[in-house]
């Protein structure tokens, strides 16, 4: 499967990267965006299988960027990995259409009882 | 974690600790006051906090120490280097993460800006700040409001 890492922080795009590694779901293709607005034209160009986004991200915020691909009729599964995990972005979240929200700082763990039914 | 209706000290304290101890596997413990935190050449993170208080949570420690702390969080060794440009963003990372445990824990409806991170020169007054420690180092963390 082929897995887009967006995060404006670089860094984090790493840990997100090592802990998906750390989870055991090492074995996948990642590519990455620096922003929700190249996420969206990666989603375009790479059609991935998964989408793991920051929330807040410049030019184009997560939550903008699921709302975009939804409202163009993509459905690839979507998931927040971001360091803001109150009940009402979760909620919000999950009206968007992501299947997931991941809370910064996060373990291997949290990833492994997100995507485990998905990636296997 | 207590909930709040604006940042304090104890709120940015807790957060801090968790995410020393969950994303740096390091323990953050308060400075002692009659301790000398100086240093001279620093890195200072920035974060915007908009609600029912406005304003900015700052953390600013020695270049040395947010080596470290990039270090720490990508999991390198003490040999590898990093590039001045990822010790920025990790260290503002940091910020974001411990600024998002915050904003979770207040009461009502607030928005979290983007990290923002420069080169300072000399610590912040220790009477507007805070100090917690990185190791045997010390990181200041401010809550400033915006001017009235």
């Amino acid at each position: 499967m082929k897995i887009l890492i967006a995060d404006d922080s670089k860094v984090m795009r790493q840990i997100v990267l090592r802990t998906m590694r750390q989870a055991g779901f090492g074995h996948h293709d990642f590519v990455e965006a620096v922003d929700g607005a190249e996420a969206l034209d990666k989603v375009a160009a790479e059609a991935p299988d998964l989408v793991l986004s920051d929330w807040n991200m410049p030019n184009k915020t997560g939550i903008e960027l699921l709302r975009a691909l939804r409202g163009s009729g993509n459905t690839v599964p979507f998931g927040f990995v971001t360091s803001e995990g109150s009940e009402d972005m979760r909620a919000t979240a999950a009206t968007a259409g992501a299947m997931f929200l991941i809370a910064k700082p996060f373990t291997a763990e949290h990833f492994e009882s997100a995507l485990s039914e998905m990636l296997g | 974690m207590t909930i709040s209706s604006a940042p304090d000290q104890a709120l940015v304290l807790a957060a801090i600790e968790q995410v020393w101890g969950s994303m740096l596997f390091a323990t953050a413990e308060a400075w002692p006051s009659d301790r000398a935190a100086d240093f001279e050449t620093g890195v200072q993170a920035q974060i915007e906090l908009r609600g029912d208080w406005n304003g900015r949570l700052v953390l600013t420690c020695d270049s040395d120490v947010a080596t470290q702390i990039a270090g720490a969080m990508l999991g390198l060794g003490p040999e590898e280097e990093l590039p001045e440009l990822d010790i920025h963003d990790a260290v503002g990372e940091v910020l974001n993460v411990v600024g998002g445990s915050v904003k979770g824990a207040l009461v009502g409806t607030w928005a979290l800006g983007l990290p923002g991170v420069s080169e300072t020169t000399g610590a912040p007054a220790r009477d507007e700040s805070f100090v917690v420690s990185w190791g045997d180092a010390p990181v200041y963390v401010q809550i400033v409001p915006d001017a009235a």
